[in-house]
């Protein structure tokens, strides 16, 4: 085969980029809460973050973050689902790898891309080529027996993250048992629980990147 | 015949929908026509695709797609096909749409280790390309070994299997009545394919109402597409 002139011209690739986190978990969830108490609190810790957000229907996410004063409105990039938001994190991930691209191009100085899934099922898993670590978020109003219904998202995700505990009494949901049931499921794999209105769990969850996927306390 | 069959087996699996191309977040103004009930069934649908293909496709899109396969290893020229591409597309959402398809090709074949995709992709980075889906499908299809017509035949496909998979997920067709289109248009995409491709500087496209929806498209409230 010959070579080409263009490859020949311009033989640079592309940098070393930052972290790739997927956050999925079914609709209402708290998955854009979650990324809002995740932004300020890596913030802290000097981790420089960017976002891209898959809307099923609008651009909500998207602009709820840019307009929250929590991160450059630059900083986060919008990805259109067509009405299959497990499609473009899974089978055909190209547009949103595209999009992380685009972060890390033009902020070479992020360490993770946070990656939004749109409000999904059970069953919604991210594509390995897509991102480095992936959290599923449920929550207490889903149901107490969410975790006994497994699927890949409770099972397989390297972190899963129980949210809108402090929800759990007035909607009738046991939240330890849900808890015991979910970390007995995943077999050791962790679990959290997250009241993001109290900012409960978010230190943990924050440990738990800077341990498992920026390695900065090793 | 051996090579016949690897040359056949490359074709279908890149111009599979199953291949990551980001072809299932765009509807290329079908969805603003759907929400506007300007197309609401199957009649309507196929007219959609046949204007798209007839209208645009044609007469644009392929003939910057059969000039970029030849000028593979001519970024100059490769860089005048892609600004004609820009100005062909009116709409921002169709204009923007092509030049995301494109990017998002690259970066898929940058990790399959395609020769030229990273240079290609170095080259919209710098501003030196807007990286329109034919532009780089052309060149990096020809970089692959395919011919211009192996390159129509999957550009083409996979135009009709995006807007089907759309039309489907809309609602406004079911899986039977979209295999039911696709067996119909098939003669419609090898009618275009054995014409001569008109001159990139003469490209052209009449889509009107195609135009305008997806001009509409971009303040919609609820859009599940990208275009």
């Amino acid at each position: 085969m010959p070579k080409s002139s263009i490859a020949m011209e311009l033989t640079k690739t592309p940098n070393k980029t930052a972290a790739r986190v997927g956050i999925g978990g079914p609709v209402g969830s708290g998955k854009t809460a979650l990324i809002e108490q995740l932004i300020p609190a890596l913030a802290e810790r000097g981790i420089e973050v960017a976002v891209v957000t898959n809307d099923l229907v609008t651009k909500e996410d998207a602009l709820r973050l840019q307009r929250s004063g929590l991160i450059s409105p630059e900083r986060v990039l919008a990805v259109e689902a067509g009405a299959c938001p497990h499609t473009i994190i899974r089978e055909d991930p190209s547009l949103n790898i595209a999009a992380a691209d685009t972060l890390a191009q033009n902020f070479p100085q992020a360490d993770v891309i946070l990656i939004e899934s749109g409000g999904d099922n059970l069953a919604s898993t991210f594509s390995l080529d897509l991102v480095d670590y992936w959290i599923f978020v449920i929550d207490t109003g889903g149901g107490d027996d969410i975790p006994r219904k497994r699927g890949p998202g409770i099972i397989r995700s390297d972190l899963l993250v129980i949210n809108k505990i402090d929800i759990g009494p007035y909607v009738g949901a046991d939240v330890d048992s849900m808890q015991k049931e979910a970390s007995e499921i995943r077999e050791g794999r962790p679990v959290i629980l997250t009241d993001c209105k109290k900012q409960t769990g978010i230190k943990e969850l924050i440990d738990c990147l800077v341990h498992n996927v920026l390695f900065l306390d090793a | 015949m051996t090579d016949r069959y690897l040359s056949d087996l490359a074709m279908l699996q890149h111009g599979d929908s199953a291949f990551p191309s980001g072809a299932v977040s765009f509807s290329w103004g079908l969805e603003a026509l759907v929400n506007r009930n300007s197309v609401n069934d199957a009649r309507g649908v196929e007219d959609f695709l046949r204007a798209q293909l007839e209208g645009r496709w044609a007469s644009i899109d392929r003939s910057i797609l059969v000039h970029a396969h030849a000028a593979w290893d001519n970024l100059n020229r490769l860089v005048t096909l892609d600004g004609l591409m820009d100005s062909q597309s009116l709409a921002t959402e169709l204009r923007m749409g092509s030049r995301r398809i494109g990017r998002a090709f690259l970066s898929v074949h940058i990790r399959l280790g395609t020769l030229g995709a990273a240079a290609l992709n170095e080259n919209v980075a710098n501003g030196m390309l807007y990286g329109h889906a034919p532009v780089v499908q052309g060149a990096i299809w020809r970089e692959m070994g395919f011919t211009a017509e192996q390159a129509q035949l999957m550009a083409a496909h996979g135009l009709c299997s995006s807007l089907l998979g759309a039309a489907v997920r809309l609602s406004v067709i079911g899986h039977f009545d979209a295999q039911v289109i696709r067996t119909e248009i098939t003669s419609c995409i090898a009618e275009i394919i054995t014409t001569p491709p008109c001159k990139p500087e003469e490209a052209h496209g009449f889509t009107p109402q195609i135009e305008i929806a997806s001009m509409l498209h971009e303040t919609d409230q609820s859009r599940l597409f990208v275009n």
